[in-house]
Order: C-alpha cells, then structure tokens, then sequence
C-alpha cells in the first residue's frame, strides 16, 4: 500500500484531522529522549479502543509497521520507528475512566500523563506509587510499555507490581482484556509479561492501576558526604540493618552544579555526594528508624544529615533530584544515560569503574541515581554533533554496562533495551535465552510489525 | 519414536540407574487424577531436567513436574501422562545474598527450609522452627544465613510445599495482603522449556528490564510452558515484632462491619482473615478456642516495628470491641507463627477428615469480599451443603471447602450442580471461582478453571508456540491448554 493511500485509509478510520503527514510533523515524531533518530510515513492520533483496533487491523493487513507513543521522554530509543510505517500517538486517549477508590483502583486510558493522574487520585488520599523522573511530561501507557521505575520503586517496587489489568488490542485488531479489578486471575499472567515488554507485544488502551492509600508520615533527609564511596556503603548498611526506606537516591558532585546552575535547590557544592533518604508509612517506629540511619550515616564519615523541615523544604529537595537529567542536559548538548542495575553491595565497586571509564574516555561522567535499587544512572556528557566523541560515548557506554552485568547486575533497570542496548544483550543473555523471548514475540505479532528492531536482537541466521 | 523401553534405558543412561524408577509401587504414588506415569525420574539439577525434557520432546512424551505433590489436586486431568519429573533432589539453596536481600534456590527447595536459612543465629525466623522440627518427617535445614530475613510469602501448607510448586499455582496466603504476590516477589527465572532449552530471564536486582518478563509469565503457568528450575525472589528483613488479635463475632455482619472499619484506616495489617466456625475449630493448634467461640472468627496478622503493632493492636481491639466481638485474644511471636502456620495446614487437615473434600477459591474486586463469602454461604446452606469459609480480606479472596465424605454420589452430585451454578454465577462479574480439590472422578463435571475470559485466545498463542506438541502437564491448566 502506497503511503497516501494508507494516510486515507488511516483517514477513515480516525478522521483526516487526526492524522499527521507532513514533513514538520513526521520530524517531530522522529526522536525520543534517546540520541536515536527514525521517521514513521505517517502518524494517527485515535479517540477510542475501536478506533486503535481497526488501525491495528489495517497495519495487519498491509503488514505496515506500527508503534504506540505516548510523551516520547524513553530514553533508549523505544518509541523511534526505525522501520517508518504508522506511529499511533495516544494523547486524545487521556481519561480516567473509573476511579474506584472501594477496589483501590483505577482505570485509566494510555495517554493520560503520569502526573496529572496522581494528582487526580490524592485528592482523594490515595496514591500510585511508581513515580519515574519524567513523570510531569510521560504517560501510563509508556510507563507500562517501560515498566518505567522511580526513587519510590526500592519500597513500593515497579510499575508492573502495580498494575492488575489492560485491555490491548492485538496484532489483528482483537481486544482482549487480561487481569481485572479482582486478583489472581487464573491463567498466563499476560498482565506480567507485556509490563515492560517496550511495546512489541500488542497495543495497551486501558490500565487498571493500584491504588494505595497516601501514607500518614513522611521524613526526608539529606546526607553530605566526602566520598561516593562513603554514600555507596551507607546505602547497603541501611538495608542490612533492616531498613527499607521509602527511596535512597544518590547524585554526585558533578550533577549537584548542574542543577545548581538551573534549579537552585542548595545543594552542597564543596561534597562529592548526597544521598536522599526518605521514610514513609505509619508515624509510629519512623524516628526510631531515622535515628538509626543516622547512626549509619554516622559510621560511615557523612558530613552532615539534614532533615527536611517542612513539605516545601521536601518538596525542593525532590525538584532537583527529579530535575537533574535536564540540567544536566544543559551542561552539554547530549548525555547518554547508562541504566546498568547491580546488586546493591556492589555500588562502591561499580562506581569507582564507572570513574575509571570515564577518565580513559575522556568523557564527562555524571551519576544521579537510584542507589537503593543499585540502579545506576551514569550521564555521559557530550556533543552529539562530534562523532569523535560520539563513538567515544558509545564505547565507554558498553564497557559501563559490562561493568555491571560482570558484578552480577543487569544491563537495563528501568530504561529499556530498545535500540541503544540491543548489541549489549549478550552480556546478560545466551542464544537460547534470545530464542525464547523470539518466540514470545511471534507468539503475539508473527508478521513482526509491531514497534520491530526493538529489545531483542535479531537472529544472526533467520 | 523409540519404544518405552529404549526411553528408560536413556533416561537411565542421563540420569543414572537410581534416578528413574518404573517400580509399580512407586509409580502409584505419583498418580495424577486417573492416570498413573510410565516412570518417575529425579533429576539433580537443571542440566539433567533438560536432558529428560529433550528427550521428551524428541519422542512426544507428556510430563508432569511434581514438587512435595500439595496441589497435586489443581486443574482438568491431564490429557496423557509419561513421565512425572519430581523435582525432590533439585533441592539446592543456590544463593544467600542476605545483603542485597535476596535468595537463589532451586524449584525442590521446601518453602520452610527457605525460610529456616534465613533465620538468625539463635533461629528467630518466619516459620514456628521448633514446631517444624518436632512435626517434620524430614530434617529441616540446620544451616543458618544469620540474617533475620524472611522470604515473604505465606503459601498453603508452608511446611510441605515446595517453592516450585508455589510459583507454578501461584500459592499465595493471607499475608499476601501486606506482602504481594508471588509474583511480585521472583525477580529472575531458570527454566527448561518444553524444547529442552534453558531459558534464563531476570536476575537478582529488583528492577530488571532487560528483555520480557518471563519469570512472572511462570507464576501460576502450573509448569505448562516448562519446567520451573531455579527462582531468585526478593527477600524482607524479619518483622521486629508479630502479633495476632483473634476475635470472634456473633453474626457475620458484626464481623464484616469491623474488617471494613480496619480497612477505611491507614493501618497496615499484614493479613485480616475471616473464619467460619467451622473452620476456625479445625485449625490444628491448642489455645485458641476464643476463635471459635462465636460463629465467625476473625484472625489479624500484625507484622512491623514494636510501637506500629502496638498502635494496631489498640486501635483495631477497640474497633473490634465496639463492633461487639463476643471474644478477643492475642498471640505473639512464636505462638503467632504457629498460628499462621496452622491456617496454611487447614486445607491439609479437612482433606483428611473428609474424602469427599472440594475446595473452591473464589476471587472478587477487594471491596465485594463480603458481598462473595455471604453469597458463598448461602448457596450451601440452601443446598444443605455442611462447609467451612475462609476470607483473606482485604484481597477479595474467599476460600470455601465443602466438607464432604464423598460416599454418597446424590450429595456430590448436588456439590457438583452448586458449584457450576456459582461458577456461572462469578464467571458473570470481574472475579474468578477456581476449583482446587475434587475427587478426580467428579473432575469432567465441573468447570475447573472457570471462565477463562477474553484473553484466552492470547494463553492459547503462547502455550501452541512454547510448547506446539503439548508435552508439558498436558491438558491441565485453563481451557485445556
């Protein structure tokens, strides 16, 4: 099918106004928050899950590639059509369809912005928890193709932990409904499995969400330190003392001036290391564990812990931690972030090669990250327009990356393989385990339209 | 296709003489519904699980993975079966990593000797250790982690069960209401799949998403798209204090007026279960008759720092007293755990009373517990069906045994023709009705699994493409896949 006939077709289906074609809007659907660049032929924006299905059904007949986006903030590439074909942008899918505060749910469509949804739900006490960085600008629906993470995961865990039912539309055009307000659902956990499946397996257009109730306190701090290093072991000592606190993120030096430099948080310029750690939950027990981590803190050379005061105070702590990558992004015109994840004993060994690498390279090296989780997020800063420098990135990249699959972690936390990891793959997975997750993915799109080229690397010989 | 003969041989020949056994004797222990296996073979490690399930594939032979055989019960009889794989000497803990709080262990490994692992030095642990001990047929894991960590999960028969077989059926308790789910709590996966091929997926660091998630699609699959072989699972540190507030209530609406009242509350209970008397005076355990002095019990797990539980503990007694609780009771520590673990033996204890025994649990959004467990009530008090209730509130699950000695085929017939009507009945609104234990012969008159619902063409894709020749627990699990 010729592309003007498909943006007609595609036309009927949506109405012609919701389809974009030209080259402005083709470019602008071209990038994500990845350095990865792709075309679609054309972009359609649907009203309705009858409206995704019969575009699905479309595509499938035509063989077309096709891929959902929501805000585009992925960071590996995820929502780049390296294939061209249809690109479905979900943002006039954007209600709450059902806030069902007696089940504790939610059901909501993929386009609505993460924020604006917990927003939505506090007003009645109530939370959901997962709460990635980008979650001003990203949607549900990305944060599931994702299983996107967040400083609140180390207690509350993923996006997939809180997730109990979709309805997708599959390769065909079929709606089907998995999981439910009800748990344990018998049968595959289908639920499970497209959580985190970067938008390969089928297309998401509702969510039921977890609730949870607004916990009744919270205290947050600020821990100064000399050394990452010093940081690092303080966050494994809280653990093993049997404290899991609600988040404990770190940044280093090099990102507090650059948040400094835009936010202004007040952030100590002259440590190397801070470390937010924050309590939530019943009053009851929280001072004792705050005095405890102190002591921890204590033991391992912190300079100083200051507890937030007040919400405002907590609130300015949390701007520049969840505003870091974007002043970072100011610094220098590029950064790839690395999303290595390794158990959490191995931060100090980890870090002290993620430095090394960055000094071998030559490259800037920020790191803000979620060290409770032991899912680092190295910024490697740089000029993209210097392709010098750009295979620079992409070699100490990899090499941080090994660092982390050898200290027994993994090559992506909460990013995403999709394209930037595909070679990478092979640190964690052997030809079998490829072969497998091969065979999930044919399970649900045999033709391979469905957002291709993504998280698997394809068989050498097919 | 070779004959069977030649199959033992080479089985004999990967595994070794001891590992394969044809003995009749044996055999008969390891039958599943009508159907007795050909063999029966121990593999000792993933490699040799692979070898026997290549070799499987090659000659189109059905198997079944067998852990302790708790949930032997669960699903539609299989299709054919060859051979059953026990997973009895794959019962290595692989890995303790009580740092990074998590545990690698193979699918053999018994959930208590998980959990006695993890127990400190002077064995403070999840589980009633000393208990176990005097019970257990088998020695329970001496070695100790030192940790004071505790896998947090709360299956049926916690001192038999298999970890294998707990990810396999999705075991999960009434703690599950402050824990999760199993699946929300297996970070990595090692399986064979139905090819022989080991399959890895996940890891040990919680946030992991690189590639799918194969390790949930493994929880509840009942080891249909291959044989579950090794798990890592996120471990807790051990609750500084435990404490159960028993209660009993006049009438189910008192009971239920004081669950709800807990949950409009930012308290964190660990477990609200809600008991009938008639399973409340079969928990095995002594000292606890306040439970059952009144027709509805209810048990409330608190787990978590000394002032937390205390605060819970006042908070919620008033409410119970106030909602007019006839009795009210606490255990602590050790007797805490010995009572949880008797819950979990519930099941076990009324199979064995009662031959005729069917068990049905029934799911429902959280807020309808009530509206499910009086519905459930009902049904067989109208059908004069003698029963005992269960409610893990708080989760909408409602557990229901009918406590039958299967002798005369009129009352099983009438058990039978209930349950398809209440199945029907759930399978109408977003919950599901799964029946767990029936005696086999009754099996092709229920609907096992219930309504699969529209995902079912979905499962169907999966299992065809996983497993296209059907070799693994063939015909068991939902709709026949």
């Amino acid at each position: 099918m010729d592309t003007q006939t498909l943006i007609d077709r595609l036309g009927e289906i949506v109405g012609p106004g919701n389809v974009l074609s030209s080259q402005m809007d083709l470019m602008l659907y071209s990038y994500d928050a990845s350095p990865e660049k792709g075309e679609p032929d054309v972009v359609v924006l649907p009203g309705s899950t009858e409206e995704v299905s019969n575009i699905m059904a479309l595509a499938h007949k035509e063989k077309v590639p096709i891929l959902g986006r929501g805000s585009g903030t992925n960071l590996t590439g995820g929502t780049i059509p390296v294939k061209g074909g249809i690109v479905v942008h979900f943002s006039r899918m954007n209600r709450i369809l059902d806030l069902d505060i007696p089940n504790r749910t939610v059901t909501v469509e993929p386009g609505i912005i993460t924020l604006d949804l917990q927003t939505e739900v506090l007003k009645k006490g109530f939370m959901y928890q997962p709460d990635p960085a980008s979650q001003k600008v990203s949607t549900i629906g990305g944060n599931i193709a994702e299983n996107s993470g967040g400083p609140h995961c180390l207690k509350y865990g993923v996006t997939s932990n809180h997730i109990q039912g979709l309805e997708l539309v599959l390769d065909d055009g079929t709606i089907v409904q998995t999981g439910g307000k009800a748990w344990d659902k018998p049968g595959f956990d289908i639920t499970g499995l497209f959580v985190g499946c970067e938008g390969t397996l089928a297309m998401v257009t509702k969510a039921i969400l977890k609730l949870e109730r607004t916990p009744e306190a919270v205290k947050t701090m600020l821990a100064v330190y000399e050394t990452i290093e010093d940081g690092a072991n303080t966050v494994s000592a809280i653990i093993a003392e049997g404290i899991i606190p609600a988040t404990l993120e770190m940044m280093d030096n090099r990102v507090m001036r650059a948040v400094e430099e835009t936010i202004k948080v007040g952030y100590p310029l002259d440590a190397a290391a801070v470390l937010i750690i924050e309590l939530d939950g019943m009053p009851q027990g929280m001072e004792e564990s705050a005095e405890k981590i102190i002591a921890i803190c204590k033991e391992n050379n912190v300079r100083e812990v200051k507890l937030a005061k007040d919400d405002a105070e907590r609130a300015t702590l949390w701007a520049g931690r969840k505003g870091a990558f974007g002043a970072v992004g100011q610094v220098r015109p590029s950064y790839q972030c690395c999303d290595g994840t390794v158990p959490r004993t191995k931060l100090p060994e980890v870090l002290n090669k993620v430095i090394r690498i960055g000094e071998k390279y030559n490259l800037p090296i920020g790191n803000v990250f979620h060290a409770g989780d032991g899912n680092l997020h190295p910024l490697i800063m740089f000029d993209e327009r210097d392709p010098e420098e750009k295979a620079r990135v992409q070699k100490a990249a990899t090499e941080i990356l090994k660092a982390c699959a050898d200290a027994g972690g993994t090559i992506s936390g909460e990013h995403g393989v999709g394209l930037e990891k595909l070679r990478e793959t092979s640190f964690i997975f052997c030809e079998t385990d490829l072969a497998f997750e091969r065979t999930l993915k044919q399970a649900f799109d045999p033709n391979n339209i469905i957002n291709p080229g993504k998280m698997i690397p394809e068989a050498v010989c097919q | 296709m070779k004959n069977f003969e030649e199959i033992i041989n080479e089985l004999r020949e990967l595994l070794g003489q001891g590992s394969v056994t044809v003995e009749p004797d044996q055999l008969s222990q390891f039958r599943v519904d009508h159907l007795t296996p050909q063999a029966v073979v121990f593999p000792k490690n993933t490699r040799q699980v692979s070898d026997v399930v290549r070799l499987a594939h090659t000659n189109n032979l059905g198997v079944v993975p067998w852990g302790s055989g708790t949930q032997m019960t669960t699903g539609n009889p299989p299709k054919r079966l060859d051979l059953v794989l026990s997973t009895s000497r794959m019962n290595h803990i692989i890995d303790v990593d009580t740092a990074n709080l998590t545990i690698t262990v193979e699918a053999g490994v018994k959930f208590r000797d998980i959990q006695a692992r993890l127990a400190t030095q002077e064995d403070r642990c999840y589980l009633p250790l000393e208990d176990l001990a005097t019970e257990a047929d088998e020695v329970i894991c001496s070695d100790r982690s030192h940790s004071g960590s505790f896998l947090p999960m709360d299956p049926p028969q916690a001192d038999k069960a298999t970890i294998g077989g707990i990810i396999a059926t999705n075991a999960a308790g009434p703690r599950r209401l402050l824990y999760r789910l199993p699946r929300d709590l297996i970070l990595g996966v090692r399986m064979v799949a139905p090819t022989g091929d080991i399959v890895g997926s996940g890891g040990k660091t919680v946030k992991n998403v690189s590639g799918y998630d194969v390790s949930k699609l493994t929880v509840g699959s009942l080891g249909s798209l291959g044989v579950i072989c090794e798990m890592t699972f996120k471990l807790l540190p051990l609750p500084e204090k435990m404490e159960t507030l028993l209660f009993s209530f006049q009438s189910f609406d008192a009971a239920s007026a004081f669950v709800d009242q807990v949950f409009e509350t930012s308290l964190l209970p660990a477990a609200v279960e809600v008991l009938t008397e008639s399973a409340c005076s079969r928990l095995p355990m002594e000292g606890i008759s306040d439970l059952s002095a009144a027709p509805f019990g209810v048990a409330v797990a608190l787990e978590g720092f000394v002032p937390a539980v205390a605060r819970m503990s006042d908070e919620m007694t008033t409410m119970a007293k106030s909602q007019g609780a006839v009795t009210n009771n606490s255990l602590e520590d050790h007797r805490h755990q010995a009572f949880w673990l008797a819950v979990s033996k519930l099941g076990r204890i009324l199979e064995k009373e009662n031959p005729g025994l069917m068990t049905l649990k029934v799911n429902s959004p959280v807020s309808e517990w009530a509206t499910t467990f009086k519905a459930l009530e009902t049904a067989f008090s109208e059908a004069d069906l003698p029963c005992a209730l269960q409610a893990h509130a708080g989760n909408g699950a409602c557990l229901a045994s009918l406590l039958l000695d299967g002798k005369d085929d009129g009352v099983m017939e009438k058990a039978v023709g209930t349950v398809n009507r209440l199945s029907s009945l759930f399978s109408e609104t977003d919950g599901s009705l799964v029946v767990q234990t029936v005696p086999s012969r009754w099996k092709a008159q229920l609907n096992i699994w219930g309504n699969p619902g529209s995902a079912f063409p979905v499962m169907k894709r999966l299992k065809e493409k996983i497993d296209p020749l059907g070799i693994m627990n063939p015909g068991r699990f939902v709709g026949g896949l």
